[in-house]
């Protein structure tokens, strides 16, 4: 096992002052600071279609309580062994996001979303990549879809954003994420590709850099935003590449579910595997997994599910088999995401005890929803931040938007409320400031 | 020389008031005694400072007799009203210590309100110190006031005019030197403060001791725009229609790209070719292909783009490249890019889509015609080898088509070079397209510079803009796409370089309707800002109790709508460009569609509304009946023939009968099912309006391409007149009416803020951070009612210049829908117009349409318009060097009978336009 104070000593070694710890601040922080509570990293999973309570409320749960005597549900029964980590929410609402058919944005951005509406402000996973720990890629968001989704289309933005009309794109092609990860570091065609493009940037910015010499002295700092931009790209390759010996022990190794998938799920297995390397590598603080990519569609036939698309979503989910499946393959990916973070020590403890997840649907409890019910599983105490190993039913008066409002606050960021007005929050949030059910 | 003003080291007011005051005091003292009685100390004082500033340097140096010496410091106290050649130019550097002046300024005008004595609106300038990070936001506070005129209070001694300007441009000065290391300091660019300028300076005639000087712009380079640049990218892939004056609403080559079905701005794949597809609206806005928009405008929007406002960051920059090889591709291979061979075929019944795939891209069939553009990207793919000519071909093409202007032989050779070292590396179609990609990053593809590299300066320093920048400027003015072929033409044989070449461009394109001219229609979204409406979040209660619908997506979508009829009406007063402005704020033309008649309805009274509910009772009652009886008729002869066809079972054709009667029957039992779901759910007639009849002849509005299946919006309108007496012009049409709203009800006090600023050309200081700007929560309260707040002395100030101009609009619901009552009252909509700056129009107003014919009367409501257009063409706000420019402008626009085409004309071949000024 790589432990995270030895991949530092590696860098150390290997590259000196000329790595540092500005090139790669979060795994210095990680290995120097002593835990002091609060998450790290916080994935987000968001499956779509909904989330109904009844797949994840222990049969006879009707109020909270403590989950150490509760089974859980049969679609996330994989969690058992994790119940000391779990906390699961009924009962917030997001009736103000518009849910139905998807809230988009305006799931992880607590405000109205719908089909073919653009982000009407930053998503609380960009926000948060803003304030935890600095990574060289402090936001990843992989997006899970239909095979044909994810060739024809490989990049969607439906689900985070940078801000008002700024959406940030999924990645849904594993080679194509894999050689910007790990171009540096592969063979064959892929490293071709990768040495290709990161000579092809260094170009563009000095052609870019170039241009920008005559500029007038208040245009400079402008434009020298955009030559910066290539800078980063190329910097972000670079620096990737200079860590490439520390990076070797995360890459997963690329097989033919990469280059000749039989089903969809080969390749959100590799995207899984893709996410999971770039946050033990330290190179990644945010994962947002978008299961179905925040619409009302997406295929797992790799489960032996042949129906696809929007049907699963007419479907009652509880008791039916379909829906179980693809629970079950959701907890799965929990599973492994919680057991190759604890695979990792840091600090006193592992990755995972700093490590938040959010596991929910864009689109509420259901397909077709109006939002009274936006039921929610955490993973992780954070080193005790957050109330783990029970269930907590709520009264449906606060928003998701104070979940989010929570897990900023446990990041040290003083806010009373995300992306709601005090006068959208007199209608749609009984309280304020972060939920005391999910804060420990 | 910014850097004199600074204080080094600092020291605080305080301090040096301190230091002063009995000097002060003592000077005072000494005047007072010769001065007569109705001539106030600091009349006399400054008069005399002014006649005697040269000799008392002198006797300065020379004297030390009390009064020569009260003199002495006078000078040097008060501001240096006069510059070495006895003249203020606004933009020149004012000579002197910042810190001394401002100290003078503050104790003749401010501290008698803001000392320790008395802390008026809870502010001591004393303790304010000279400007520095932690205390600009005061010192920008104190700019405001000065500039606007709000401070002095208008009851206390003035400033002189010079003073007063110089006082705010050394606050802006100051600013920005501190604060150009931590952010910058550009509230003085931003369009909100372009009336920081007070407009009788600028149409009005100068106070004595203004000298101004020739204007121009700055050197810069200016990003384009998020639908600049989709629309850009569009024109590589998609084939727009050419313009058909039979049909001139249509959207057509030259418009921009509008946003979709739900106010999203995105670039769509093959959509023309679509002929066939599976599942419904949601379905199908998943199949096709689209990429939203990369560039962001942050802007909530007013005017959206001045040059300095926004760049290319990495994440965009990343995004670029990604969707540039998805262009790339579509452009070499067209929709079997992003299909399958078998889906590509005009006879969609051969192509079977096995099962449910909705949502997925082979649920979608195109036909074989090729619509798209074919280019010499699509020349250089079919190749099977690539030859150095084809390659350079398809480099030249893309930079031209991505940048607007041919390459230069160097950056020809740059990006060959490139696209052939990514063909070496990854091989031919993979190297082709990641290599040609680099150039949709090109500097030029992404910002428009104006850097006036070339050229000989004037007196001035100035120098004009040539060749492709002018040619590119001029073309920018008007439009999305890259110049016309007679452009081009002007630019590349020399013949774009004076200001008649400039005439005799911006003339023809005017003069040509099928050139397309986006831009125009840009700046009145940034002026009226009615396309905001389908943005604003409703609540579903407060929505429903308008009494539209608010199921779903329904009023978002005719928001959308709503927007873009809206365009097409200001189009058609465009087309006419006659007294555009006052026809724009006072026609009673409507572009509607169905749903309109709803929107431009009248809410029912409480009596109406329970006469409506008993009359749609009554219909459904007839309607049930009537529905029963058709039932009871269906079974009795499906029972008859039952029987019949039991007594002749070899009876084929009445076999068949029976078949037909009972899906006949099971169709009629499912309609009257869907029929009573829908009355459950509300539906039939709106008791809550009495919807409007619009109608008149067809006509089209832009929309964007299909992006929801059936769903998409649609072209079709009517060009109708608004129920007589309660509309009048684009304020009063839902679409800014609901744009200048919020979730939950009306907002009065946004709404007399656009008219403020946008009509009188009046400014409002930014809400002191310490204000609670909250209404309070009461439902069951008129909006006028819980307004009260904002009418306590420390914030009426402000809003007196604001609610009295938007609670007129009263007359309107918050979804746009004229109303006589409000909760069972009838509706007051009385309002005011204060202190406009024009004393014709002060006065009360009975409501919103008595307030707008007076506003569309005023000359000084023209000017403020032409200011609003000067920002947008110059891209930045006036200063008062630009007032010669502003007043041609207006003379041009009445002078031809208040056309748009001779103001856009006038401000296009204007010194501001053509020359620009490096720093």
């Amino acid at each position: 096992m790589i432990s995270r104070r030895k991949s530092l000593q590696t860098i150390a070694a290997g590259f000196g002052a000329a790595i540092g710890s500005s090139m790669f601040p979060e795994i210095s922080r990680a290995a120097s600071a002593a835990s002091s509570g609060g998450p790290k990293r916080v994935i987000f999973f968001m499956q779509n279609q909904g989330f109904d309570p009844a797949t994840c409320i222990p049969v006879g749960m009707n109020s909270s309580g403590s989950l150490a005597k509760a089974v859980l549900p049969e679609p996330i029964a994989a969690l058992e062994p994790f119940k000391d980590k779990l906390h699961i929410i009924n009962g917030l609402h997001g009736k103000h996001t518009s849910p139905s058919h998807s809230a988009f944005f305006g799931a992880l951005g607590g405000y109205r979303g719908s089909d073919g509406v653009p982000p009407s402000a930053s998503t609380i996973d960009y926000e948060l990549s803003k304030v935890l720990p600095e990574t060289l890629l402090p936001h990843l968001c992989i997006g899970m879809d239909s095979m044909e989704n994810m060739t024809a289309k490989p990049t969607v933005a439906n689900l985070s954003a940078r801000g008002a009309g700024k959406p940030i794109f999924m990645h849904s092609n594993p080679n194509h994420l894999y050689q910007m990860l790990y171009g540096g570091i592969s063979q064959g065609d892929i490293r071709n590709q990768h040495e290709a493009r990161s000579g092809m940037l260094d170009r563009i910015e000095k052609m870019a850099a170039a241009k920008g010499e005559a500029l007038p002295m208040s245009d400079k700092q402008r434009y020298g935003e955009f030559v910066q931009g290539f800078n980063d790209m190329n910097g972000l390759r670079e620096r990737l590449g200079n860590v490439s010996d520390h990076l070797k022990h995360f890459a997963p190794e690329v097989d033919e579910r990469y280059t000749k998938p039989q089903f969809e799920t080969d390749w959100h297995d590799t995207l899984l595997d893709l996410g999971i390397s770039a946050l033990k590598s330290g190179t990644t603080s945010v994962l947002t997994i978008g299961s179905g990519r925040g619409e009302i569609f997406g295929a797992w036939k790799g489960l032996g599910i042949e129906k696809q698309g929007h049907n699963l979503g007419h479907m009652e989910q509880p008791d039916n088999p379909i829906w179980v499946k693809i629970r079950q393959y959701n907890s799965r990916m929990l599973v492994k995401l919680m057991e190759e973070l604890e695979s990792v020590p840091e600090g006193s403890g592992t990755m995972m005890d700093n490590t938040l997840i959010v596991y929910t649907s864009n689109n509420a409890d259901k397909q077709h929803t109006s939002g009274a019910n936006w039921p929610v599983m955490l993973l992780g105490n954070c080193n005790g931040a957050f109330k783990t190993g029970c269930f907590t039913q709520l009264d449906g008066k606060r928003p998701i938007n104070a979940l989010y409002t929570s897990i900023l606050r446990s990041t040290g960021v003083e806010v009373d409320r995300f992306n709601m007005t005090d006068k959208m929050a007199a209608k749609y949030d009984s309280g304020n400031g972060p939920l005391r059910e999910v804060l420990a | 020389m910014k850097g004199q003003f600074r204080l080094n080291p600092p020291l605080g007011i305080r301090a040096l008031v301190q230091t002063r005051k009995p000097k002060l005091e003592q000077r005072n003292e000494r005047l007072r005694v010769n001065a007569p009685s109705s001539i106030t100390v600091k009349d006399k004082f400054l008069s005399y400072c002014k006649f005697h500033r040269l000799r008392t340097m002198i006797s300065c140096k020379s004297t030390f007799h009390p009064v020569t010496l009260a003199v002495t410091i006078c000078y040097f106290l008060i501001p240096s009203v006069h510059s070495a050649d006895d003249t203020y130019t606004p933009g020149q550097p004012v000579h002197g210590d910042f810190e001394n002046f401002a100290v003078t300024f503050l104790e003749n005008h401010c501290y008698e309100c803001h000392d320790d004595e008395s802390t008026k609106g809870d502010l001591n300038l004393l303790d304010l110190g000279p400007a520095d990070e932690t205390n600009a936001a005061v010192w920008k506070s104190v700019w405001a006031q000065v500039a606007l005129g709000e401070m002095p209070p208008k009851k206390k001694d003035q400033p002189e005019t010079i003073e007063r300007l110089q006082f705010s441009d050394r606050i802006v000065d100051e600013l920005k030197e501190v604060m150009k290391d931590k952010g910058g300091f550009h509230a003085h660019l931003d369009p909100h403060k372009g009336n920081f300028i007070d407009h009788n300076l600028l149409f009005g005639p100068l106070p004595e001791g203004i000298k101004l000087e020739p204007t121009s712009s700055p050197a810069r380079i200016w990003r384009v725009t998020p639908q600049e640049h989709i629309t850009r990218l569009n024109e590589l892939i998609n084939t727009e229609p050419a313009f058909d004056p039979e049909k001139p609403g249509v959207r057509t080559r030259g418009d921009v790209v509008p946003t979709n079905h739900g106010g999203e701005l995105k670039l769509y794949f093959g959509t023309d070719r679509i002929i066939k597809w599976q599942g419904g609206t949601v379905a199908y806005a998943t199949s096709v292909k689209s990429v939203p928009v990369v560039l962001a405008s942050a802007r909530h929007h007013g005017l959206e783009n001045y040059p300095d406002f926004y760049t290319v960051n990495s994440a965009e920059a990343t995004q670029i490249l990604g969707m540039a090889e998805n262009i790339l591709r579509y452009m070499a291979y067209g929709p079997l890019s992003i299909a399958n061979p078998e889906q590509i075929t005009d006879d969609p019944n051969s192509y079977k889509m096995e099962g449910d795939i909705r949502g997925l891209p082979t649920a979608l069939v195109y036909n074989t015609k090729v619509v798209r553009p074919l280019t010499p990207v699509y020349d250089l793919m079919k190749e099977s080898e690539f030859t150095d000519e084809r390659l350079r071909a398809a480099v030249d093409f893309l930079f031209e088509a991505l940048t607007f202007r041919p390459p230069s032989t160097k950056e020809s050779n740059d990006y060959l070079v490139m696209v052939k070292d990514t063909i070496a590396k990854i091989g031919r179609e993979d190297g082709a397209f990641m290599g040609l990609s680099s150039i949709f990053l090109d500097r030029d593809a992404l910002f428009r510079p104006e850097l006036v590299e070339t050229g000989k300066a004037d007196e001035y320093g100035r120098i004009m803009l040539q060749d492709w920048e002018l040619g590119l400027a001029v073309n920018h003015a008007l439009r999305y796409i890259k110049p016309d072929q007679k452009l081009r033409e002007a630019i590349v044989s020399g013949k774009m370089r004076t200001r008649e070449d400039v005439n005799r461009e911006i003339t023809r394109m005017l003069a040509d309707d099928a050139i397309r001219k986006p831009r125009i229609l840009r700046f009145f979204r940034d002026f009226f800002d009615h396309d905001l409406g389908g943005y604003i979040c409703k609540d579903e209660k407060a929505l429903s109790a308008t009494g539209v619908r608010s199921r779903g997506e329904s009023h978002y979508r005719a928001m959308f709508d709503a927007t873009a009829s809206t365009d097409r009406l200001i189009e058609l007063i465009l087309e006419e460009d006659k007294n555009v402005l006052k026809e724009l704020l006072t026609t009673q033309k409507v572009v509607a569609t169905k749903n309109d008649n709803t929107y431009f309805g009248r809410k029912h009274t409480d009596e109406e509304r329970k006469i409506a509910i008993a009359a749609k009772k009554k219909a459904q009652q007839e309607q049930e009946e009537k529905d029963a009886a058709e039932l009871k008729t269906a079974k009795a002869e499906l029972d008859e023939l039952v029987a019949k066809a039991k007594e002749n079972p070899d009876d084929k054709k009445l076999a068949r009968t029976l078949v037909q009667k009972e899906k006949a029957l099971q169709s009629l039992k499912k309609k009257i099912a869907n029929a009573k779901k829908e009355r459950n759910r509300g539906g039939g007639a709106n008791v809550e309006v009495a919807e409007a009849n619009l109608s008149g002849p067809k006509i089209y509005a832009r929309v964007s391409r299909p992006s929801f299946g059936s769903g998409s919006m649609k072209p079709d309108r009517v060009l109708a007149t608004a129920p007589e007496g309660e509309r009048m012009g684009i304020l009063t049409q839902p679409s800014w009416l609901v744009s200048h709203s919020d979730a939950m009800d009306n907002h009065a006090i946004l709404r007399g803020r656009w008219v403020r600023e946008r009509l009188l050309g009046g400014g409002v200081p930014d809400v002191p951070i310490t204000v609670d700007a909250m209404l309070p929560d009461e439902p069951n309260t008129t909006l006028r009612s819980r307004m009260r707040v904002t009418r306590e002395k420390y914030c009426w100030t402000c809003h007196e210049k604001m609610d009295p101009l938007g609670l007129p609009f009263e007359m309107y619901n918050h979804a746009g829908i004229f109303r006589t009552t409000e909760l069972s009252e009838p509706v007051d909509t009385s309002g005011e117009i204060i202190d406009s700056g024009d004393p014709n129009l002060d006065g009360p107003v009975e409501n919103a349409l008595d307030m707008i014919q007076k506003l569309a009367e005023s000359e000084r409501v023209e000017q403020v318009f032409v200011r609003h257009a000067f920002r947008f063409w110059m891209g930045r706000n006036e200063t008062l060097n630009d007032a010669p420019v502003l007043q041609e402008a207006h003379k041009a626009y009445r002078d031809n009978d208040g056309s748009m085409k001779a103001l856009i004309t006038s401000l296009v071949t204007s010194d501001a336009f053509l020359h620009r000024k490096a720093e």
